[in-house]
């Protein structure tokens, strides 16, 4: 019949496709990890660079005119878990990504698991660097190994907590510098028709940052195999915490980043955030109308006395795999993360908090800030990137994590469930994807 | 919904057959070739070598050693096919639209009809004024309605927050119908269009004796056009469960506006999810069976409505 012999056709124009496709990429990656020889290339070199920073250009229009022979092109995307990381990714596969990227602290394993950073560490002055960063950052960039750097560390997100000066003082209501006191100012402010905060369902590296400062682990990679932790027992801990905050109604449900998260700041029905250094930017260009209002304190402690810190955010400027020039591009990732010049344009330009110890005393870093009612705030947060546990892993999937996390915090919201259900079951997905992906685990 | 399998489909659904008896000399053939050539090469470019290279990827699984080995694709059989099959989350979001379908598909398809029906009646004025407003909202991208519908539902900041604010419409348990809002208020007159379009070439001498007979226009509408639209209702149909099974754009937008829409609330969104992760063969297994499943559904009603013709 007329129809089934064009459908023969197609049929063998589909099968020799895939032949055709099969041939063309079963070569597969060959090289693994290992620090190769890294040497200066010859004449002018030409670099691409991924960011979503807001106007990176500018900063590296600064290197562009001091640096004649290696030139860097900036493109800018969405932010990492946004779509960029998806982009890279898809790069790598086929050959032709950037030379530089920006990674996320979270993001590194999942970039080395699927084999797609450049060990730097044989570069020259990249090892040497180790002193100028701040501890826990390099620790993020080496995996803890002798030998490797994948990526140069660029910012942090120390946390503390953002709060309504005036609406506390109005009401009477102390300043919270323990998680209890926290609860009891939740409640009260509840009194007062407002909300302490939200819980933000999608941001679970935010939640992360929380068992971070209570001294949670959620991976470990030390021994071999990948060891999933999310139901650890100071995971739980928090997670009970805001359980009961949500079970009472006592935190708000509009999720966060939206215009209704930014009118809840504005209209003064949001008190606090818990959030990182570079959420300063965030308040002040979400909520305008309440300028000169706010101040940052230390994070709740879960003792009083203590003096923990939690890390929210933070990024990396890696070499991504196929560079031609992980010279060049390693020394740009070091002026750029490094220099006092960069370091103090990247804080005008975004607000970003620098991953070295010397950048924390950079002179932008001690003028007190007007939105916050003049308080230096990068003081309290100069303090709190000290008080950072610098031994924290991420896993390799952290995408799939938080996807899979959120998910469950959205179902508590909408009324079904616990966060500690949503955990585990976190934990679960989570062990099924990297046994999808041959990543060993133990249980 | 999309509209890319408006050119597949539209020869199947011609009804008359054409004459096989005396087949002529095909003369030409070069220039038939050539012409033919831009649409073969497009198509195997960016339809078949897609669709191909998907298939070869669903059929590899990832190997490694250690913590950090470099992964290695080897051939792994129907191995991620087994993992879509025990993979609830995708599952669930395929009895979502099983369900987004049964309901939103044939109130979207009646209001389409009517509303062609009206346009089409004698008694009514203004035909230009309105066919053109119904279709408007299809001139607004799918995404910007999407938008547009979130602020209006929302709690504080819709204009409407008196009914907003009392009842929420982006709750777990109302979000699907809120979606299915949109997708009705955006589609039902591109739907319109093409059951008009039906009308439209309906002979005048069958209304005219239809009218000798006495028949009112009620009667007319019931007895005449609709039975002679409904091949058109039927391509209607079969792009709204095509649309339905890809759902991805509203529901994506609504992330931003409720905690209510997971990450995997639709098939689409299931394999974007894991192709995030990144495991491009799972995502690349569930496309498959995904596209395998429509093209049977989109056949089985087809089928189901050629049965019921010819009965």
């Amino acid at each position: 019949m007329h129809l089934t012999r064009s459908m023969r056709i197609v049929a063998l124009g589909v099968a020799s496709a895939i032949a055709l496709t099969g041939c063309a990429s079963s070569g597969g990656s060959t090289s693994g990890s290992g620090a190769a020889a890294c040497a200066p290339s010859d004449g002018k070199v030409e670099l691409s660079f991924t960011s979503w920073i807001p106007g990176i250009d500018k900063v590296v229009d600064l290197w562009n005119a001091e640096n004649p022979n290696i030139q860097v092109t900036v493109q800018t995307g969405p932010n990492g878990n946004g779509g960029t990381y998806k982009n890279f990714f898809n790069q790598i596969t086929a050959g032709n990504a950037p030379d530089l990227g920006q990674i996320e602290y979270d993001a590194l394993p999942n970039f080395r698991v699927q084999d797609g950073l450049e060990n730097i560490a044989s570069c020259a002055n990249v090892l040497d660097s180790k002193s100028k960063f701040i501890d826990w950052t390099w620790n993020q960039v080496t995996f803890g190994e002798d030998n490797a750097v994948y990526g140069i560390p660029q910012d942090t997100g120390p946390m503390a907590m953002y709060y309504r000066k005036d609406l506390f003082e109005k009401a009477g209501i102390p300043v919270p510098t323990t998680w209890d006191e926290y609860a009891t100012a939740a409640a009260a402010i509840r009194q007062q028709g407002g909300y302490i905060t939200n819980f933000p369902q999608n941001d679970v590296n935010w939640f992360a940052g929380l068992v971070w400062q209570a001294n949670g682990q959620w991976f470990d990679s030390s021994t071999g195999s990948w060891k999933v932790s999310l139901t650890s027992p100071e995971s739980t801990k928090v997670a009970d915490y805001w359980q009961n905050l949500i079970s009472g109604g006592l935190v708000s449900k509009v999720p966060a980043w939206t215009d209704e998260w930014n009118n809840a700041y504005n209209t003064g029905s949001d008190w606090t955030w818990i959030s990182a250094v570079w959420g300063a930017n965030s308040i002040s260009s979400g909520a305008p109308d309440t300028s000169g209002d706010w101040a940052v304190a230390p994070m709740p402690q879960w003792k009083a006395g203590d003096n923990a810190a939690g890390n929210w955010g933070g990024s990396s400027t890696a070499v991504l795999k196929g560079s031609k020039h992980p010279y060049e591009a390693a020394q740009f990732a070091l002026w750029l993360n490094t220099s006092d010049e960069a370091l103090t344009a990247l804080n005008k330009e975004a607000n970003l908090y620098p991953a070295t110890k010397a950048g924390l005393s950079l002179p932008v870093l001690a003028d007190g800030v007007p939105f916050y009612g003049d308080q230096k705030i990068y003081d309290v947060f100069a303090k709190a990137s000290s008080q950072v546990n610098p031994d924290f892993t991420w896993g390799p999937t952290m995408t799939q994590t938080y996807a899979d996390v959120a998910d469950g915090f959205g179902q508590v919201l909408g009324g079904t469930g616990t966060l500690s259900d949503a955990l585990k079951t976190g934990q679960d997905k989570t062990i099924a994807a990297l046994k999808a992906q041959s990543i060993p685990v133990v249980q | 919904m999309t509209t890319a399998e408006l050119a597949e489909s539209r020869p199947v659904l011609k009804p008359a057959k054409p004459a096989r008896s005396a087949r002529p000399l095909v003369k030409h053939k070069r220039a038939i070739l050539l012409f033919l050539a831009p649409f073969g090469v497009l198509f195997a470019l960016f339809y078949l070598l897609p669709i191909g290279y998907a298939v070869y990827q669903s059929l590899l699984v990832v190997q490694r050693d250690g913590t950090f080995g470099p992964p290695v694709e080897v051939f792994g059989g129907l191995t991620q096919y087994v993992a879509v099959f025990q993979n609830e989350a995708f599952w669930a979001s395929v009895g979502r639209v099983l369900l987004f379908g049964v309901v939103q598909v044939p109130v979207m398809l009646g209001f389409a009809l009517v509303l062609a029906l009206l346009l089409d009646s004698p008694l009514v004025k203004g035909k230009k004024f309105f066919r053109l407003a119904y279709f408007v909202p299809y001139a607004v991208p799918g995404v910007i309605a999407a938008i547009m519908w979130g602020y209006l539902y929302s709690p504080n900041l819709s204009p409407f927050t008196a009914l907003t604010g009392s009842f929420e419409f982006l709750s777990p348990q109302f979000v699907l119908w809120a979606i299915a809002n949109v997708v009705t208020w955006v589609y039902v007159g591109y739907n319109m269009l093409i059951i008009y379009s039906s009308l439209l070439a309906i002979p005048s001498e069958i209304y005219e004796a239809a009218k000798l007979d006495g028949a009112s226009q009620l009667q007319i509408a019931l007895r005449i056009k609709i039975p002679l639209v409904v091949p058109a209702i039927t391509l209607t149909a079969i792009f709204s469960i095509i649309g339905t099974l890809q759902l991805l754009a509203e529901p994506q937008v609504f992330r931003s506006f409720t905690s209510s829409v997971s990450s995997t609330f639709t098939p689409n969104m299931a394999v974007y999810a894991t192709s995030a992760v990144p495991n491009v063969n799972l995502a690349a297994a569930m496309s498959v069976v995904l596209a395998l499943a429509t093209f049977a559904m989109s056949f089985a009603f087809l089928k189901f409505t050629q049965r019921k013709a010819d009965a």
